[in-house]
């Protein structure tokens, strides 16, 4: 045989050695069940639409591009990532926060009440719920749900660190004790960990082959690692009802390029792109058959300034920094990835306070710094400052920030850093600024002061050191004020806002992430709940036409 | 050969030792606690005590090299820390999609490539030379990133020839569901004669094969001219041409099969290559390859998962140069005595 007809045989043997190792043994994708992720009836025609057949009015499918992968965890106990788009539409909690009323709102729970200064709370379920799996909710189901998860203790399960003991007084009435005062109604309006669930089932979950849930939603098909990760389908037992408008199916399409989800969303191929830089969503603005959605969020960027040793140790050199930031120019820069804060906690919360915008003032910070030793004709001060590596927002910061130092004589040492290498050395008190976002896993403020700056000898996000007894125990009174007088609390808020940004200056928060989304023009009733990063709520959304 | 394979496979044998130790250590000298990407941003202390006895980070590290190791020989590649699923059954899920693609790219770089560097061996110094040595050039130094940027957005965003992304359209699995052999989609098409989502899957196919076979393709054409510029000196090519055989002729048939055994070599290289630069093709057409584990597992610091990828693209690279020693082994007994 001559050596190139060898050499054609060896390549056909190992394409066939190759095949035959790989074998998958037959599997048949997508298992004839999927609904067709491609556009809505009334939107542009996708580029594959020609190779299937148009669907039928009340029969089009919701498509969300998100950047990454859309599950990791299929059990609502741990669940604590990306999937929170997914299962907020498969799984419901007894309560869902509405940022405009700034409370929670009805959902598995009709009516709730607290007792005993917040140490007990009572919680009537809804009548003629089923779960997915076919069983009824009631108070018992959901009880074992909630200890599931507390037992579990993964993902953000410590939301219900404060429940003593759970107690089905009957059918659908749900009575829980707890060890210290909490708003009970919050922690259940979590978009983790608080989802209710047919516990039954819930060592069936991790192949994503079937649900537990009562949400309007129910897994059709996932396929880990591929385009179309996931699809959903409407449940039609859902307690809500489905009106023929409605969307009951919905396709998850992964596009980790934002230029490519763009010219997706711009061919009608998917209705839904979670987010796109400054330039896009400019252009998305106007662009035809293109709507765009624009909110601030819940998540805030904290400068958290070293209150325990090195230069930072002088509260003056903090207040000088505080007052270098140039807080406007920074915003402008974010061309509306970012909105100018007023205080620690987001508007929306109970605890946000108006008029506490922070404002640049060199001449001031330099005469902080001068009676703190440092500036022009005095000593350079070098300070390290650590941030998340490739994040261009916290970027921009770093460049106006060390620009304006740099006129006070003062060095900054900026050090991007993965966020658990950044976090390991913020633990050892290695730097002397520590930027980081912060949201909270349950709507309620009380997240930001508990983790961030409450006492510890070991920090964990309390990375600014603060230590103040004063300030802890006005911490340590937000629970019980939250779940017995918002109004007492929502001043206890502002007044501790107050001593820990402009007295102790532990912190200086420039802005709150403005949410940018862009979808498809035909797609009505979206609106944006920050309480829920990312998530669509797709039964409330309908097709135009 | 006997002895020939035999020296190879342990050549090879110890590049794959030496990868996997490598490997370790280097994931291991990462800065960041693995426990804090499995537990998440806000894990609890105990989360993170719980997670790093999970995956046995308080061990000695001589200790964790050694679970490593045999973890490995018994098939256990480690748990990804962000897809929380055995990280050798996530890269069986990706790394079909990858090799379609780079396939599919290194066939089009040989068809394409080949013949470039005849015309321009057989016209040298002329204009279809130049043209020739500057598309090379081009294609070999033009980033691949922008380069899948612009296809995508002039043929499929603008002039609408191709599919914006995707590896087929997902619609028909419905209409046209796909039974997996291979878990090649072109192949498993092919086998199952599901002609709807093969053809799918060739226009999906044309535009990340270009970008992808764009480096390779370069780099044939100017090995392949060179090769033949070469040969075109040697003795039996003045023999040949003085018996009359022209110049093309003498090109194709005589001069070209010695100048394919430095190909050979060259396409094993280029093939390991062209999986890693294909990432960020991947990413930008949705394939669902290699590339979007690769680029999520390395933002999320996935220490298993990286070093999945790491330990895979090193066993293809030391797979594909073991084919090429073989095979010249077996078609230039010369090879053997090297």
């Amino acid at each position: 045989m001559r050596w190139h007809k060898r050499l054609l045989v060896a390549g056909v043997a190992g394409v066939v050695a190759m095949t035959a190792s790989a074998c998958a043994g037959g599997q048949v994708r997508g298992a004839g069940r999927t609904p067709q992720p491609s556009t809505d009836t009334s939107t542009g025609t996708s580029t594959g639409a020609a190779e299937a057949p148009a669907a039928k009015a009340n029969d089009a499918t919701f498509v969300y591009a998100p950047n990454l992968d859309v599950v990791t965890d299929w059990d609502p106990a741990s669940s604590y990532s990306n999937e929170i788009i997914a299962m907020s539409n498969i799984y419901e909690g007894l309560t869902r926060y509405d940022a405009g009323a700034r409370k929670p709102m009805p959902r598995l729970a009709t009516e709730w009440s607290s007792a005993a200064g917040g140490k007990e709370w009572t919680f009537k379920l809804r009548q003629g719920v089923k779960f997915h799996t076919g069983a009824p909710l009631d108070a018992e189901a959901a009880k074992k749900a909630i200890e599931r998860t507390m037992k579990l203790n993964a993902g953000a399960a410590y939301i219900w660190g404060a429940v003593k003991t759970i107690e089905a007084v009957d059918a659908s009435t749900l009575k829980f004790t707890l060890k210290y005062a909490a708003p009970l109604d919050l922690v259940a309006s979590s978009g983790y960990a608080a989802y209710i669930y047919d516990t039954a089932a819930a060592d069936k979950l991790k192949d994503g082959e079937s649900d537990a849930g009562t949400g309007p939603y129910t897994i059709d098909t996932w396929q880990k690692g591929k385009e179309t990760e996931l699809t959903l389908k409407a449940f039609d037992g859902y307690w809500g009802g489905w009106k023929p408008e409605q969307y009951r199916k919905v396709a998850f399409r992964v596009t980790p390029e934002i230029t490519t989800a763009w010219q997706l969303l711009q061919k009608g191929e998917v209705n839904f792109v979670p987010r796109l830089n400054p330039q896009l969503f400019a252009q998305a603005g106007t662009t035809e058959g293109v709507q765009t959605s624009q909110k601030p969020s819940f998540q805030n960027l904290l400068v958290l300034f070293n209150t325990a040793t090195g230069p930072t140790k002088d509260v003056k050199v903090r207040q000088a920094l505080q007052l270098a930031i140039d807080y406007d120019g920074l915003v402008a820069a974010l061309k509306g990835a970012g909105t100018k804060a007023s205080g620690l906690v987001p508007e929306g919360l109970l605890g946000h306070v108006q008029g506490m915008e922070p404002k640049q003032d060199l001449a001031r910070a330099a005469e902080l710094l001068n009676a703190a030793g440092y500036g022009q004709d005095l000593e350079e001060l070098k300070l390290t400052m650590t941030y998340a590596q490739g994040d261009e927002d916290q970027k921009l910061l770093v460049t106006l920030l060390s620009s304006t130092l740099k006129k006070l004589n003062v060095t900054l040492q900026a050090k991007p850093m993965a966020w658990n290498a950044q976090w390991d050395l913020g633990k050892k008190k290695g730097q002397d600024i520590f930027v980081m976002y912060w949201y909270p896993d349950y709507p309620d403020a009380y997240s930001w002061f508990l983790n961030v700056f409450k006492s510890a000898d070991k920090p964990q996000f309390n990375l600014s050191y603060l230590k103040n007894a004063e300030i802890d125990k006005a911490i340590d009174a937000l629970p019980q004020l939250s779940a017995t007088d918002a109004l007492a609390a929502d001043q206890a808020y502002a007044d501790l806002q107050k001593k820990i940004i402009q007295e102790q200056a532990a912190v200086a928060a420039p802005y709150v992430q403005t949410y940018q989304r862009a979808l498809s023009a035909t797609v009505q009733g979206y609106t944006d709940n920050p309480a829920y990063p990312n998530v669509v709520f797709f039964y409330d959304l309908k097709p135009a036409g | 050969m006997p002895r020939y394979v035999a020296r190879r496979l342990g050549q090879a044998f110890l590049v794959v030792a030496g990868v996997v130790v490598l490997t370790f250590v280097v994931t291991r000298l990462l800065p960041g606690d693995p426990a804090v990407a499995f537990a998440g941003p806000k894990a609890t202390p105990q989360q993170l005590a719980e997670a790093r006895a999970r995956f046995g980070l308080d061990d000695p590290l001589p200790v964790q090299l050694w679970n490593y190791v045999r973890d490995l020989l018994t098939g256990d590649w480690g748990t990804s820390l962000r897809t929380r699923r055995p990280v050798l059954s996530d890269l069986y899920l990706a790394f079909p999609a990858s090799l379609e693609l780079v396939g599919s790219a290194l066939l089009l770089a040989v068809l394409a490539g080949i013949p470039a560097g005849v015309l321009a061996a057989r016209h040298r110094t002329r204009l279809p030379d130049f043209g020739v040595r500057v598309g090379g050039m081009l294609a070999v130094s033009v980033p691949v990133f922008w380069l899948a940027l612009a296809l995508q957005t002039v043929f499929a965003g603008n002039l609408d020839w191709f599919p914006v992304a995707g590896e087929y359209d997902t619609a028909l699995d419905t209409t046209s569901p796909l039974t997996l052999w291979t878990n090649i989609t072109l192949v498993d098409a092919l086998i199952t004669g599901n002609w709807p989502i093969l053809t799918s899957t060739l226009r999906h196919l044309v535009l990340p094969a270009i970008v992808v076979a764009a480096y390779p393709t370069g780099v044939i054409a100017q090995m392949t001219r060179a090769a033949l510029i070469e040969e075109a000196g040697q003795d039996h090519i003045r023999l040949e041409r003085a018996l009359g055989f022209g110049e093309t002729s003498i090109l194709v048939r005589f001069a070209l099969r010695p100048a394919l055994n430095p190909l050979l070599s060259l396409i094993a290289l280029v093939f390991a290559y062209a999986i890693v630069n294909g990432f960020l093709v991947e990413a930008v057409f949705n394939w669902p390859g290699l590339g979007r584990y690769a680029v999520d597992a390395i933002s999320y610091s996935d220490v298993p998962a990286i070093a999945g990828v790491a330990l895979l693209v090193a066993l293809v690279y030391v797979l594909a140069n073991l084919v090429v020693d073989l095979l010249q082994g077996v078609v230039d007994p010369r090879a053997r005595q090297r």
